[in-house]
């Protein structure tokens, strides 16, 4: 009994500072956003509605392929802080998400509550771009992971409106769970009006990197 | 390892050289000028500035010799010429197609937009208010606000057809 107290009270810790913060992504008051992520580590997919241009509040499933472990959860993002410039933007995003995880894989090991926190920080120009991410997630028998990544990109001409917008960027993470912790993806973005196309490629741990966003 | 980098810096290479999509941004101040002419503007010394807020917007008219003018898409032109009033927008914090994208959203859900364009070049969003319809810099700012955005500027009339 006290431990399950103690789980929901931390439950309840963790979305509550998942609230006060704030977490990527937001878009504009009333838009909707789809995302989906694939990488070393996971195939994810999120809808997110931005109830103001700093808060959105989404539905994610994300798939562990190397525990074959099923979370669905509700996450809800902030952004902390926006800082503007007339060449520049920097974000400071707080996020956070609960919700059960399930185990398909032979082993069986039934469902539980899961619930994470994240931060994400980024800056970029026309032609920079800079950013660094962390999710804290708890899964309770299932598992509990952390991630670090960090990316630095640059664009070889600064796209105007409508323009097809392309980005080299590289992508550095660590996961401790993984076999190999560190592992570095060099990347291609590229970007057009509401959609966003990322294709790359893990040097370290070889699998592909695909991940897409589309505002409306 | 080496063959993914010249595969990306390949596919980067090809994507620039699609870059410019055939966008419809004119440039042309010969057909500001004329816009602006038959608008039938009063620009004399009581030009309507009660609505800016000068000093709130951190800008002197020292920095006008060099501020930006209206973008002209088919949009835009058409929209003036049809008796609509001009109004540019510096904004900030305006690098990428998402921001041009949220900015669109929010202002082109207000009847008294006739049309709109975000520049990412200029960092400034061109509008054109309908004939008889008012959008005030507070009502201007409060729609950046609610796109994520932060304005830096206003100018109207003459001053966005650049004088």
């Amino acid at each position: 009994m006290k431990t399950v107290l103690l789980k929901i009270a931390a439950t309840s810790l963790i979305v509550a500072m998942s609230s006060v913060a704030q977490a990527r992504p937001v878009s504009y008051t009333g838009g909707w956003t789809l995302i989906e992520v694939a990488n070393r580590a996971a195939t994810a997919g999120l809808a997110h509605y931005s109830l103001t241009h700093n808060v959105s509040v989404g539905l994610r499933h994300e798939w562990q392929r190397k525990d074959d472990v099923k979370l669905t959860a509700i996450q809800p993002t902030l952004l902390v802080k926006r800082w503007f410039g007339r060449e520049y933007q920097g974000n400071l995003y707080f996020t956070g998400g609960l919700g059960t995880a399930k185990d398909e894989s032979p082993n069986n090991r039934g469902s539980d509550t899961a619930s994470f926190v994240g931060v994400m920080a980024d800056w970029e120009t026309r032609t920079l771009f800079v950013s660094y991410e962390a999710r804290f997630l708890e899964q309770g028998a299932l598992g509990n992971h952390s991630m670090h990544a960090a990316r630095f990109g640059w664009a070889p001409y600064a796209g105007d409106t409508g323009e097809l917008h392309t980005w080299l960027m590289l992508e550095v993470d660590r996961r401790g769970h993984f076999e190999d912790k560190t592992s570095v993806t060099p990347l291609l973005r590229f970007f057009k009006g509401p959609a966003l196309l990322e294709l790359g490629y893990n040097l370290t741990d070889p699998s592909p990197l695909v991940n897409f966003t589309y505002r409306f | 390892m080496n063959k993914t980098i010249s595969l990306l810096i390949a596919a980067t290479l090809s994507a620039s050289a699609f870059a410019d999509d055939g966008k419809h941004k004119m440039d042309h101040h010969g057909d500001a000028q004329m816009n602006h002419a038959e608008m039938n503007h009063d620009h004399g010394a009581d030009h309507a500035h009660e609505a800016h807020d000068h000093s709130a917007m951190g800008h002197d008219h020292g920095e006008m010799m060099n501020a930006a003018t209206i973008t002209h898409t088919d949009e835009i032109s058409a929209a003036l010429a049809n008796g609509g009033a001009p109004v540019v927008v510096d904004v900030l914090g305006v690098v990428c197609d998402f921001c041009a994208t949220a900015m669109n959203k929010i202002f082109s859900k207000r009847d008294e937009v006739a049309a709109i364009y975000v520049d990412l070049d200029k960092k400034t969003l061109s509008l054109v208010i309908n004939d008889g319809s008012d959008l005030s810099d507070k009502q201007i700012e409060k729609l950046a606000q609610q796109a994520g955005y932060r304005i830096a500027a206003i100018r109207r009339d003459y001053e966005a057809m650049g004088g």
